[in-house]
């Protein structure tokens, strides 16, 4: 008997995720655990394998299409297997509906209230050839730059209403997008259309490549940050040499212990997240719209990672709670996950604080981005040497902390800036704390 | 019906006959010599002057009508002209009984009205008091004119007369400088401080009116009678008749007086028909009317048979000798008199007129029978005068005449109204939009007992001002401050506070009103402040006007809004258009107390708003919760404007489920025009209009658990004003509004917020504003009434088809574009 295999939900915020690779072909042989398709929501990719043995019988979502969870995406059965009756009905008829006035037909109301499922838009263009929007959906669309010709109509008589606009901008799909699609389509299009075309500008030097959904995610998201926070940045540095020390003596004795590598990175999070509690302003989400800020009893520590994919910041819940060498053990796991591209959805939000570390790479200090609607976020830095006054050097490192003037003010910043560098320059008095 | 009567059955079946007095006929038969005891030359002089002049007017503007040009004056009036050449013995006559503390009210054939009346004003006058009153009338605009362009010897009453024939004529040409500085026009000058009150359009409009003249002289222990003019035609007419009754209703005599505590005293007012023989074209004796003479119909009314009498109309002494007659009989306290005077109109209805009804043999009969020659004849002929003094005076009332024309005319001197570089000058008084608390504060209001003494005001002391109590459980029924209590309280506040308040209504008084609005206030309110009127819609709100026009505060109940029909003219023409057809010398403050029923059917369910709300100067309210009911009837109770107060059977016992600490006590005001955010939301704006707020909120309520959608809810309270800038912040926010109301959609309100708010916030718009409504029907019984009425699922289904689809809901109504135009088509 034939399977339907659905979209499985990846966490409890995602209604949907985008097939990216079919990685069989109707018609080809499929063995349990066979990767059937490759998907991804706005921050994870997946890869679905598949449970049953068979063939599959029929697919009913293309590359690119943004699939609600738990909606089918194909069929896995025996060749010459009646499936009609695992055939979504809802499928094309139902983006032919939504294109028509609902009123052709005298109660189909409700048939004009089908949820937008399909991805590619038939447009709501009537007769005429004239665009039905309405003026508050346009003037967003105009706001944004959201690309109408995609635009699924779920209003009444046809029409696109605001809703039908926010999906596409959830979409990144606006019209700077489509015009980069269409150069790109153009440049792969046949010989002949492009001899056809009078002398181009030349196209080699550059290769133009459609933004993955982390990328545009990342981008909205620090845009957004930018434009509509006050944020500035102290910097400052701390002693080192006692951390410096702690970490020796731990890396030579982890093992013996059975405990985690911890590392540099793992004792600074532990410092942020035994310092923070007493700085709840910095522990808190800024939620402007309703003129509120909402402070947090735990410390939800959210990791800057860089992947394949791009930035993602996974988050260790409860870091205030946990000890220095649990703390590392759980940071490890969120890192690897993130890394392969494997992490929950549901970890890679609710941090109250984000710590970024760019010291491995040499950079001294720098501005790092809000995640919002949290108030701050930390930026390690590398170690350098300084002089003392009296000739001697010791190694310091640089912390940079950026913060919400909106939130709060830079006196109570830069003493928590103080109150973290004193723990750190005295690590073991905080481990003894 | 008062429990003091006993309604005995023996005596109601008693055999016997109804017995009329005789009705006296044209039975005047003094000699000049036998008269020449009551008048001196000058009397008689002035009476033949009046008379000359009336006629004088009245050609002037018949020629201007027909030739364009009066003595060589060339002019063009396109405004009305009806005029009663024939008629003016008779309104000298009448006028000349008339002190300056009785009011006449006339028809659009008043102008010998208004001037007779005015003449014997003028003569009546010391000579300071009269020229103050022309120095303050309109900052002295019209007594200006003649002043400063016109010589009166230095004579303040012939100074008056210019001033009397200029500010009328003025306003008949709707000059700036008439006495309603041209907005009341032909059919409605008027002149106050001289007795003359406000003309009627309307055929036998005045009657209600003037009886609310005469209730007001007769609850405000006021000196003076009022005079009610009408033609024979206008006795056709309901209002009139009603008049004839409600000024004869027996608890008058009867019960006012509470055993002496106050009068008992009959209505002063005299119905008198200026009888010439014609409504228009119909004649009403041998055609139109059955009651062969008009004086007939006062045998109708009351045993009295309301003094009637017919006299002869063409005689001047006779018409005297009759009013005065009845003038005592009014100030002895044994109102109404009815008085048919017997004339002849020689010029048309109208200069259009061609007289195709009447033979010119008639006119020629009557011509010959010419009032004021014969009184010429008469006095020449009793040595009164000599002909010579008579066409001297001819000559100059035509002089004078020629002149007050050349200066109405000139567009310097009396100019009009410029609405380019004024815009807003009607606009401005269409409303006095004052602030009065007591219309009279010189005087102490009567009532018959302490206010804290009052019943009513002892139970509400006992009841809980919310619908929950402390724990948040309902309160009982009978502990709930209701909507009825939130109309009350402000209504007693305001029979302490104004002395001139009065209420009535059918049955207002021992039943409390049908809907207990006025319960157990009786015992605290005089029977001459608060009465049952009888069921006479037209004159009930009538005479609330009249009442208003001398200064006093009514409130009036037509119990169910289905009945503004029957006072359809008083509410349409009259209440609402006073005070800005007087130029704003008018107030009218005037509650108009209305009642939206259901379970009742097609004749008793009817949210009317929109009929009211049509009709320029009218403001209109429908509060929908205890707070809001009282916040709004105080406003309107202090307020100057008349107000259609809209009620709502459904909620009257309704507690106070929005003002977290209950309906406020003491002095709370909600301004009229200010909508009410009842429910904050952020999907969809749900603006309701009356009673169906509730509804709304129940909707809201399964919008939210079951899909989601947060709605918010603005209660409109108020429907003319109306102050837009809550629902456009709304609409701003969701983007989405739906107006729900009771009344049939077609024409309603609704639809005007809807189209409104469309134009205003159009940008912001994520679908077309929507009105939900009634089913264009007839409202069926109760147990068929979620099919016409909007209930919630109506509610959400507009919301679903309109302006959001709902995913996966399914709607029971068809409110489809396609569905709709066809229902238009059909005319349903």
């Amino acid at each position: 008997m034939a399977q339907v295999v659905i979209m499985p939900r990846q966490g409890q915020s995602v209604e949907s995720c985008v097939i990216t690779e079919w990685k069989k072909k109707v018609g080809d042989k499929v063995a349990v655990k066979d990767v059937l398709f490759s998907y991804e929501t706005d921050k994870s990719s997946f890869d679905e394998l598949s449970e049953t043995e068979g063939t599959l019988l029929a697919v009913f979502a293309e590359e690119g299409d943004d699939v609600e969870c738990l909606r089918p995406v194909c069929v896995i059965g025996n060749e010459g297997e009646d499936i009609s009756s695992l055939i979504p009905k809802d499928g094309e008829a139902e983006a032919q509906t939504a294109s028509e006035p609902a009123d052709q037909a005298s109660g189909d109301a409700a048939a004009s209230a089908a949820p937008v499922r399909e991805a590619e838009a038939t447009g709501s263009a009537s007769a005429d050839g004239r665009l039905k929007i309405s003026p508050r959906a346009r003037h967003l669309a105009e706001r944004t730059d959201a690309d109408l010709s995609r635009a699924v109509p779920t209003g009444p008589n046809g029409r696109i209403i605001e809703r039908d606009v926010n999906l596409l901008l959830d979409r990144g799909w606006t019209n700077a997008d489509k015009a980069a699609q269409t150069e790109k389509t153009a440049e792969a299009a046949p010989a002949a259309a492009a001899a056809a075309a009078a002398p181009a500008a030349p196209t080699d030097g550059f290769t133009d490549v459609k933004l993955s959904n982390v990328r545009k995610v990342i981008a909205r998201s620090m845009h957004a940050s930018l434009a509509e926070m006050a944020q500035l940045t102290l910097h400052s540095s701390f002693d080192a040499t006692q951390m410096l020390a702690y970490r020796a003596l731990l890396k030579a004795n982890a093992e013996k212990l059975g405990m985690n590598n911890i590392t540099l990175n793992d004792i600074i999070l532990y410092g942020v997240a035994r310092t923070l509690p007493l700085f709840r302003d910095l522990n808190a989400h800024y939620l402007g719209d309703r003129d509120m800020i909402r402070y947090f009893d735990t410390v939800n520590l959210g990791v800057a990672v860089d992947t394949d994919r791009g930035l993602l910041v996974p988050t260790v819940f409860g870091a205030d709670k946990l000890s220095l060498n649990d703390l590392a053990g759980e940071a490890r796991t969120v890192i690897a996950a993130a890394q392969k591209g494997q992490i929950s959805p549901d970890k890679l939000k609710g941090a109250t604080f984000t710590v970024t570390n760019l010291g491995s790479m040499g950079i001294e200090s720098f501005t790092p981005v809000i995640n919002p609607p949290q108030t701050g976020i930390l930026g390690v830095g590398c170690v350098t040497y300084r002089l003392k006054a009296d000739g001697s050097t010791y190694p310091a490192m640089g912390l940079s902390l950026t913060f919400d003037h909106r939130a709060l003010d830079g006196a109570p910043a830069a003493r928590f800036l103080k109150a973290l560098c004193d723990n750190l320059t005295e690590f073991n008095m905080l481990l003894a704390k | 019906m008062p429990k003091s009567q006993f309604v005995d059955p023996k005596k109601a079946f008693e055999s016997g006959v109804i017995r009329f007095t005789d009705i006296p006929v044209c039975r005047y038969n003094k000699t000049l010599e036998e008269e020449k005891a009551l008048y001196t030359k000058d009397d008689f002089m002035r009476i033949y002057r009046d008379m000359a002049i009336i006629r004088e007017f009245e050609t002037m503007l018949n020629e201007v009508k027909v030739k364009s040009e009066y003595n060589g004056v060339k002019y063009n009036n396109p405004g009305p002209a009806h005029l009663s050449i024939g008629q003016e013995a008779s309104a000298v006559g009448e006028a000349y009984c008339l002190d300056i503390n009785d009011y006449s009210f006339g028809s659009h054939r008043s102008h010998g009205e208004i001037l007779a009346k005015g003449l014997s004003s003028i003569h009546k006058l010391g000579d300071q008091e009269l020229y103050d009153i022309m120095k303050e009338f309109l900052d002295g605009s019209v007594l200006n004119v003649v002043e400063k362009h016109m010589n009166a010897g230095g004579n303040v009453k012939e100074l008056a007369i210019n001033f009397l024939l200029y500010g009328a004529l003025a306003e008949i040409f709707a000059r700036t400088t008439g006495f309603n500085r041209g907005l009341g026009g032909s059919m409605h000058a008027f002149f106050i401080p001289f007795g003359l009150m406000p003309n009627n359009a309307i055929v036998g409009a005045s009657a209600p009116i003037a009886l609310g003249a005469a209730l007001y002289k007769r609850a405000n222990h006021k000196p003076g009678i009022v005079v009610s003019n009408c033609g024979d035609g206008a006795t056709g007419r309901g209002p009139v008749l009603e008049s004839f009754n409600f000024a004869s209703m027996d608890q008058i005599t009867k019960l006012w007086g509470m055993e002496g505590r106050y009068s008992d005293a009959g209505m002063p007012i005299l119905f008198n028909i200026f009888n010439n023989h014609y409504g228009m074209g119909g004649q009403t004796r041998g055609e139109t009317m059955g009651f062969d003479m008009a004086a007939r119909l006062g045998a109708g009314f009351n045993p009295d048979q309301m003094h009637a009498e017919r006299v002869n109309g063409y005689d001047p002494l006779a018409v005297i000798d009759a009013v005065s007659r009845k003038k005592q009989l009014l100030l002895e306290g044994k109102g109404p008199a009815l008085l048919d005077v017997v004339t002849y109109r020689v010029s048309g209805h109208s200069p259009s007129d061609s007289s195709t009804y009447r033979t010119q043999e008639e006119i020629e009969a009557w011509k010959a029978a010419d009032p004021i020659v014969a009184f010429r004849k008469k006095l020449v002929g009793g040595a009164i005068a000599a002909e010579d003094e008579f066409d001297a005076l001819h000559e100059q009332i035509t002089n004078r005449m020629t002149e007050i024309m050349k200066l109405a005319i000139n567009d310097e001197i009396s100019p009009r109204m410029d609405l380019n570089k004024d815009p807003d000058a009607i606009a401005s008084i269409m409303f006095s939009n004052q602030k009065v608390v007591s219309m009279d504060p010189s005087r102490e209001a009567e009532m018959l007992m302490p206010k804290e003494e009052c019943p009513r005001v002892k139970d509400i002391a006992g009841k809980v001002r919310k619908a929950t109590d402390a724990n948040g459980k309902p309160v009982s029924k009978m502990k709930m401050y209701n909507i009825c209590d939130g109309l009350f309280e402000p209504i007693i506040d305001k029979f302490y506070d104004d002395p001139t308040l009065i209420a009535y209504g059918e049955d207002n008084r021992d039943w409390g009103g049908a809907f207990g609005v006025y319960k157990k206030m009786t015992e605290a309110v005089p029977y001459h402040r608060f009465f049952n009127a009888p069921i006479s819609e037209s004159a009930i709100v009538g005479s609330a006007v009249g009442y208003a026009m001398c200064g006093g505060r009514a409130i009036v109940e037509l119990m169910y809004a289905d009945f503004i029909g029957c006072a359809g003219d008083e509410i349409f023409n009259q209440m609402a258009k006073w005070q800005a057809m007087s130029a704003g010398i008018l107030k009218m403050p005037i509650i108009l107390r209305v009642s939206v029923g259901s379970k009742y059917g097609a004749q008793h369910s009817q949210d009317w708003t929109a009929l009211t709300a049509h009709i320029p100067g009218l403001k209109v309210v429908f509060p929908a919760s205890p707070a809001d009911a009282k916040g709004l009837m105080t406003s309107a109770l202090d307020g100057t404007d008349p107000v259609i107060f809209f009620e709502s059977q459904r909620i009257y016992g309704i507690g106070e489920q929005f003002l977290p600490d209950g309906v406020p006590t003491g002095h709370y005001e909600v301004k009229l025009g200010d909508p009410d955010v009842k429910k904050t939301g952020k999907d969809v704006t749900i603006l309701t209009i009356g009673a169906v707020l509730y509804r709304a909120l129940e909707a809201a309520k399964t919008l939210e658990e079951k899909y989601g959608i947060s709605a918010e809810i603005i209660d409109a309270r108020s429907i003319v004003p109306f102050d837009y800038s809550k629902v456009i912040e709304s609409v701003k926010k969701t983007g989405r509004i739906l107006i729900v109301g009771d009344a049939c959609e077609r024409g309603s309100v609704m639809k005007e917020m809807a189209a409104n708010i469309q134009e205003f916030a159009f940008d912001y718009l994520d679908a077309p504003a929507v009105a939900l409504g009634s089913r264009n029907w007839i409202t069926p019984a109760h147990e068929l009434e979620e099919a016409f009425f909007p209930y919630p699922d109506a509610i959400i289904d507009a919301i679903h088809e309109k302006l959001i689809p709902i995913p996966g809901y399914v709607p029971t109504h068809n409110f489809s574009d396609l569905e709709k135009i066809e229902r238009a088509k059909k005319g349903v």
